[in-house]
């Protein structure tokens, strides 16, 4: 049994974190110049969230399965939810298979200091949406 | 310091002895495989070093079902396909590879699109996407350097990016690695030289890195001191079979300590020398492992000051910052040493590099798969300083 109640719950919450990391002008602005399409594949529960910075805007799409990712990144939602707190270690989280990335990894640690301030915003985001049962690192 | 965390897996069976190749009767009685598909490249074969091999394989019950020379000293994805393809159209159940790191990682790569399928970049490029079990592969390396008989880590040139591409997992350490020193014996004093400079950026990398561990660093550290004690004797005396052996030992010593700790910007800068400019990848690193320390020294000075006596440098009373820089000044003036002897370049201009070609090397060694691993931020501008005084 995982940390969220169902998928439902958990896509919505995460997507609309993603959203709102994309409304940021500064980080969305490094994640434009990446041009990374990068799929996220969650086990406990099963979702998808792929996001998508290789046009104008960052699109944010659920369910995609069929766009062709730059980088497909799987692991548990429970070790997401935790990253985005800031206190996954990415190397020791490759290293031990909790997180799985295939693709051109490197491209996506160049990412990781633009996506720094998220780390903050994700228990605020958490807070504001009523999620704040989940505010547990 | 201890580490938050470590992991060492260690799986492959090693086995030394000089002649060794001749009978592996009993290292290979409990392997799953009776048909082996040899990979190894011509000069190897040329040497006779290929035939000793697979005649202990027949002389010890095996078939070699087909051999597989076709490994450019960088192998590429469509070398890799190639001899995948001919694994299973010759119905291998396992490799043997017999050479220096290119060959050897080819095997390993083969084996993966042989025993798994799929494409191999499209599947199997990244981090932890390789899922065992493969065929046995048995790494027989006739250089001291690469470490790949015992590493995790497979390098693949696509020629379309022109990128040296990383495959990593535990599924790709090789069964079982023979180290035989005689294999090593022809080695010519400039690839004796390049590959144990090679070796011995492993270990010092692996020694700095922020993923070291005490079990790393044991092996490190023994490794470095090996390699700094007997490669010049090595290079004097290519027929010393004892100090071979010491040189193919640490290799692996140092290939082990890698595979856990993985390498950092002195790699990548050769990476980016290899893919961009064709730069032998024990060339490069023989010419940028003192530049590349120094570009790391303001975040690993005490560590690296802790290497001093392993690489014979008399730090005593110096401040740690100056006995760093000591021990970054022996391996400088081990790598002049060599050169002196005619066993290796000393800049980046001697090797094909141009000055126009520095900027695009930085910014490679910022993309490529090492800076992950490096302790220090790995940033372009600092990058092309260091190469530029390596130029």
């Amino acid at each position: 049994m995982g940390l969220f109640k169902s998928a439902e719950e958990f896509e919505t919450m995460l997507a609309g974190f993603f959203r709102v990391v994309a409304s940021r002008e500064d980080i969305a602005a490094a994640l434009l110049r990446s041009g990374l399409v990068i799929r996220f594949s969650y086990s406990d529960p099963d979702v998808i969230i792929v996001v998508d910075c290789s046009g104008e805007q960052i699109e944010v799409r659920t369910g995609d399965s069929s766009t062709k990712a730059t980088v497909d990144m799987s692991m548990k939602a429970e070790i997401a939810h935790k990253f985005w707190f800031g206190k996954v270690n990415l190397m020791q989280a490759l290293t031990r298979r909790q997180m799985v990335a295939k693709g051109p990894v490197p491209k996506i640690l160049q990412l990781l200091p633009a996506i720094k301030p998220t780390y903050a915003l994700y228990p605020q985001y958490l807070r504001e949406n009523g999620y704040e049962e989940y505010i547990i690192y | 310091m201890l580490p938050d965390f470590f992991e060492f897996h260690a799986p492959t069976r090693l086995v030394y002895g000089p002649g060794l190749v001749a009978d592996l009767e009993a290292e290979l009685a409990r392997l799953p495989v009776r048909r082996f598909l040899a990979v190894s490249d011509r000069a190897v074969a040329d040497l006779g070093l290929l035939a000793r091999v697979t005649r202990g394989l027949a002389d010890a019950g095996f078939d070699v079902v087909g051999e597989f020379f076709d490994v450019p000293p960088n192998s590429e994805v469509r070398v890799v396909e190639n001899c995948a393809r001919l694994a299973a159209e010759l119905g291998a159940d396992g490799f043997v590879a017999v050479g220096g790191g290119s060959v050897i990682d080819t095997a390993k790569a083969a084996n993966v699109i042989a025993s798994l399928g799929g494409d191999l970049v499209l599947d199997y490029s990244g981090s932890g996407t390789i899922e065992g079990p493969l065929l046995p592969l048995v790494a027989v390396p006739t250089t001291a350097g690469t470490g790949s008989e015992v590493t995790s880590v497979a390098i693949v040139y696509e020629s379309d990016t022109r990128t040296k591409l990383p495959f990593s997992g535990t599924a790709l350490l090789p069964t079982l690695a023979v180290l035989d020193p005689e294999l090593t014996l022809s080695l010519p004093p400039g690839l004796t030289a390049s590959t144990a400079m090679d070796a011995l950026t492993h270990a010092v990398e692996a020694w700095i890195s922020p993923q070291a561990s005490p079990v790393t660093d044991a092996l490190a550290a023994r490794a470095v001191q090996m390699i700094t004690g007997t490669v010049e004797t090595a290079v004097d005396d290519g027929d010393d079979l004892e100090t071979r052996g010491i040189l193919l030992i640490a290799s692996s010593l140092a290939g082990i300590a890698f595979s856990h700790a993985m390498v950092g910007c002195v790699h990548g800068m050769a990476h980016a020398a290899g893919g961009l400019c064709g730069v032998p990848h024990g060339v490069a690193n023989a010419i940028l492992l003192p530049h590349g320390l120094e570009y790391n020294l303001p975040a690993v000075g005490p560590k690296l000051a802790d290497l001093a006596p392993f690489v014979g440098a008399d730090t005593h009373g110096l401040p740690e910052e100056d006995a760093a820089r000591a021990v970054i000044g022996s391996l400088r003036a081990l790598g002049a040493r060599l050169h002196d002897k005619g066993a290796l370049p000393a800049r980046l201009r001697d090797v094909g590099v141009t000055e126009q070609d520095l900027a695009a090397i930085a910014e490679a060694t910022v993309m490529d798969g090492t800076s992950f691993y490096n302790p220090r931020e790995v940033e372009a501008g600092g990058i092309l300083e260091h190469l530029r005084r390596a130029y």
